[in-house]
């Protein structure tokens, strides 16, 4: 019994996360995974800071402030770089929880390691505050981390700086909360008001962003499309401006310029039709010929090349959000 | 946004009017909202005034199919101008939607 209150408050608190995500953008496969690698990362993180007391001799005291905040947080932190690396996190919302998903596999293997070398001396003020504290703690550092690195990913070239600013603010909060400046009791109450507010105003905002983006997106992209297939595209502004690129350009790269952009607004249509049933409880649509389509889209962005790409910025810009809306069509 | 309601056999038709976009779309998904509250099994959306739809009204007419869905009832949309068709085909809406071109032949199906 008292060993649940060790594991179960960080998987609620996860459940809630999981549950607030309206738009369901995180994928339980990858959620699994995340949980799988925090636990991971705990041995890892074992490993690593038992090697670096046998070799410095560090005491318990800076090993907990000083050397477990940064060797814990840099290993738990890089499947979430894999994940924005391979465009499976969009925003900040799916971000968090992600992060908060690793964060509570680590908790729940460092709890299990302290039950199981406790024993009897594990008792219920230690479980509530490894539990309540320390477990949301080690969630709430690594979702913390995930939200600034999404801002910094959403910014064009501020990816690094993003990841950066990120891991430092995971390793100083998880430093601050192991300094114990406070009653660990205290501490705990301290993180079980605060996260769930932090939560709730980044989720609130976040939606706010994703809803607006989707509603100037989507019309425009219509828009744009319409006058595609009715062939009024040389008629509108952009149409003038791919015009101009007669000039520097093959016409048989202008040619794939042309399809890559038309054919990158009716996949990202399609792409936000399915986050538009996603948020209403309905199935996500997948037309039998999206993957070609999306093959196809990869094959012309590989032929039109940087330039091209480049040249075609002033219409649409490959960033990271665009490449995981289509991301989403893959899955 | 203007809704008018009309009763036309076990049908409740809801004709409306305007644009359907971020600002409006509050006020029309409550005033929908009370609507279905009260208990309509068969409610056909008559889209002839409606001369702009976004993603935000998009979201309303799913929550719509969905609640409909919820309490075994039917959904019908008809009269939906050529422009605001394109969206729904262009964007595999019309696979979710019950779309019929006018009013005479959602009441019939």
């Amino acid at each position: 019994m008292i060993i649940a209150f060790g594991f179960f408050p960080v998987l609620l608190f996860l459940l809630c996360l999981f549950l607030l995500d309206s738009f369901k953008l995180v994928s339980v496969r990858w959620l699994v995974a995340c949980l799988a690698w925090g636990i991971v990362s705990a041995m890892l993180a074992y490993v690593v800071n038992t090697a670096f007391v046998a070799y410095t001799g560090v005491g318990y005291d800076a090993l907990t402030r000083y050397v477990a905040p940064v060797s814990e947080e840099i290993i738990k932190v890089l499947f979430l770089f894999f994940l924005v690396a391979r465009r499976q996190i969009g925003f900040m919302i799916d971000a968090a929880i992600y992060g908060f998903a690793i964060g509570t596999g680590f908790a729940l293997a460092e709890n299990s390691w302290y039950y199981l070398q406790l024993g009897a001396d594990f008792n219920v003020v230690l479980a509530i505050v490894r539990g309540f504290g320390t477990a949301i703690m080690h969630g709430g550092v690594v979702a913390i981390c995930a939200i600034i690195l999404m801002e910094g990913v959403q910014r064009s070239n501020a990816a690094f700086t993003g990841a950066v600013v990120g891991v430092l603010a995971a390793i100083v909060l998880h430093s601050a909360f192991n300094h114990f400046v406070f009653n660990p009791l205290l501490m705990t109450m301290i993180i079980l008001v605060t996260l769930p507010a932090v939560f709730y105003v980044v989720f609130f905002y976040a939606t706010k962003h994703l809803q607006n983006w989707l509603e100037v997106e989507f019309s425009n992209e219509v828009d744009m499309l319409r006058m595609i297939r009715m062939g009024q595209f040389r008629d509108t502004k952009a149409g003038h401006y791919l015009a101009t690129l007669k000039e520097h350009f093959r016409s048989e790269v202008l040619v794939d310029m042309y399809c890559f952009f038309s054919l990158y607004l009716e996949l990202s249509i399609k792409a936000k039709r399915n986050l538009l049933l996603k948020e209403s409880g309905f199935p996500v649509i997948m037309e039998p010929d999206i993957k070609d389509k999306l093959r196809e889209w990869k094959t012309l962005r590989r032929q039109i090349g940087k330039s091209g790409e480049m040249a075609l910025w002033p219409l649409v810009r490959m960033n990271h959000r665009e490449l995981w809306e289509l991301n989403q069509l893959n899955a | 946004m203007i809704v008018n309601k009309e009763k036309l056999n076990e049908h409740l038709v809801l004709h409306i009017e305007g644009r359907l976009d971020t600002t409006q779309s509050d006020g029309f998904e409550k005033e929908i909202t009370e609507i279905l509250d009260q208990g309509h099994d068969k409610v056909i959306l008559d889209c002839t005034g409606l001369n702009y739809i976004s993603s935000s009204g998009l979201r309303i007419f799913l929550i719509i199919q969905k609640k409909m869905m919820a309490s075994g009832g039917q959904f019908k949309v008809c009269n939906l101008q050529p422009a605001i068709k394109e969206i729904f085909d262009m964007s595999g809406f019309s696979m979710i939607f019950n779309i019929f071109p006018d009013l005479d032949a959602a009441l019939k199906a």
